[in-house]
């Protein structure tokens, strides 16, 4: 080794690589394997909610959860129906936005406006779960 | 009461059957009782490796579907005492392996073996499946290689989810690590993953390290356990592994390169 290879930051070897590359999708599989297997039923629960206030689209719906390191976020995607196609229950005496906002669910009880397309709130604080 | 050993691996080519042969033979040479199975229907070659291809009249499907007895369909090897095999069929497919005929003859089978080596077919669908569920110990075959690791850590998601063990919440299938094919000279160049590092992304315990070495292919070509090839490192490696697997402490050997010395250079000699 010479003394120039000191300086220089050694260039990753592949094995090296295969590791990185490993432990990511890794990450990524383990959580799938572990991971709440309540998500279908959530959704159609839900779906059953919103469904007795507005006419939805059952394929427009999407729950999602995301494990970050401190924090996870379970996000769903609700696409309500444009002002136009809203037969209005009774329940509801004003419009939706038929240009939903896009973003974090409000904790205010308006109920001029119904929410919302996107809502996201901290579901658990487990970090990528470990099988062992 | 017979112990259930499975040899499974997820990927396909990566020693299970090489890995099941010398292990049982490994157990057998030790004093055990012991008979090895191979659950790859319609692919079987346990036979060939073994060296028993043209003994087989009766196959484990037969028994299963009560057209032979066990005894009948039990191979006892030639070489070694207390060394059986229950070859499978080549002709039938995996659906054959019905759950309640494999416990049958499971259970019959711990009756008079001290272990029963299960050769699984690669895959997670019935036949490793089948292999698997019925399991006190899994050895984990696994290549320092990309989707051989991911295939195993594939399987381990299984054995903890689909083994008969964790349905009936008894204590958990132990699980071991064989790392095969390794070679350190590559692993030295940084072209091969390190044992610790396919340790620290599977996280089970090391049964052992089976250096790459061309005794596996010379004794496959003669129908001969590599174990039985005892001047061979795989040869010693497995030995080693069966040790291990018995409880005691060895320790590993054939994970560095070998120096090699002036006179062996000199003499060309090579393991």
């Amino acid at each position: 080794m010479s003394i120039f290879s000191f300086f220089r930051s050694a260039p990753k070897t592949s094995a090296v690589q295969a590791k990185e590359r490993l432990q990511i999708v890794m990450a990524h599989e383990r959580v799938g394997r572990s991971g709440p297997d309540y998500l279908p039923m959530l959704q159609q629960e839900l779906l059953a909610v919103i469904a007795k206030y507005v006419d939805i689209d059952a394929n427009k719906v999407e729950v999602k959860l995301d494990r970050g390191g401190d924090c996870s976020t379970l996000e769903v995607n609700i696409e309500l129906p444009g002002r136009d196609q809203i037969k209005a229950p009774s329940a509801v005496k004003d419009a939706v936005p038929s240009k939903p906002a896009n973003g974090v669910a409000k904790d205010e009880d308006d109920d001029k406006a119904v929410p919302i397309k996107s809502a996201a709130s901290v579901l658990t604080n487990g970090g990528v779960s470990k099988r062992r | 009461m017979g112990k259930i050993i499975v040899m499974t691996s997820g990927k396909g080519g990566v020693g299970k059957t090489t890995s099941s042969a010398a292990f049982a033979t490994g157990l057998a040479l030790r004093g055990f009782k012991t008979v090895v199975i191979d659950f790859d229907v319609g692919l079987r070659n346990l036979d060939l490796v073994m060296g028993c291809e043209r003994r087989v009249v009766f196959d484990f499907i037969n028994v299963i579907n009560g057209e032979a007895k066990l005894n009948q369909a039990l191979i006892k090897d030639k070489r070694v005492d207390n060394l059986y095999i229950l070859p499978t069929s080549q002709t039938r497919d995996k659906d054959a392996l019905t759950k309640e005929g494999v416990e049958r003859i499971l259970n019959e089978l711990c009756k008079e073996f001290d272990y029963i080596v299960c050769d699984s077919p690669a895959g997670i669908e019935r036949g490793a499946l089948m292999s698997l569920y019925f399991a006190d110990h899994a050895i984990i075959v696994t290549n320092p290689e990309v989707s051989s690791v991911r295939d195993s850590d594939r399987i381990l998601g299984v054995l903890s989810a689909k083994s008969r063990r964790a349905e009936q919440g008894m204590e958990p299938v132990t699980q071991q690590l064989l790392l095969t094919r390794y070679d350190p000279e590559r692993v030295e160049k940084g072209e091969m993953l390190k044992v610790d590092d396919v340790l620290e992304i599977l996280a089970i315990p090391l049964l052992g390290v089976i250096p790459e070495s061309q005794a596996v292919l010379r004794a496959s070509n003669i129908g001969m356990p590599v174990i039985l090839d005892e001047n061979s490192n795989a040869g010693q490696a497995y030995l080693d592994a069966v040790g291990r697997f018995l409880g005691e402490d060895v320790e590993h050997r054939f994970t560095t390169v070998q120096k090699k010395g002036l006179f062996s250079r000199l003499l060309r000699r090579s393991a």
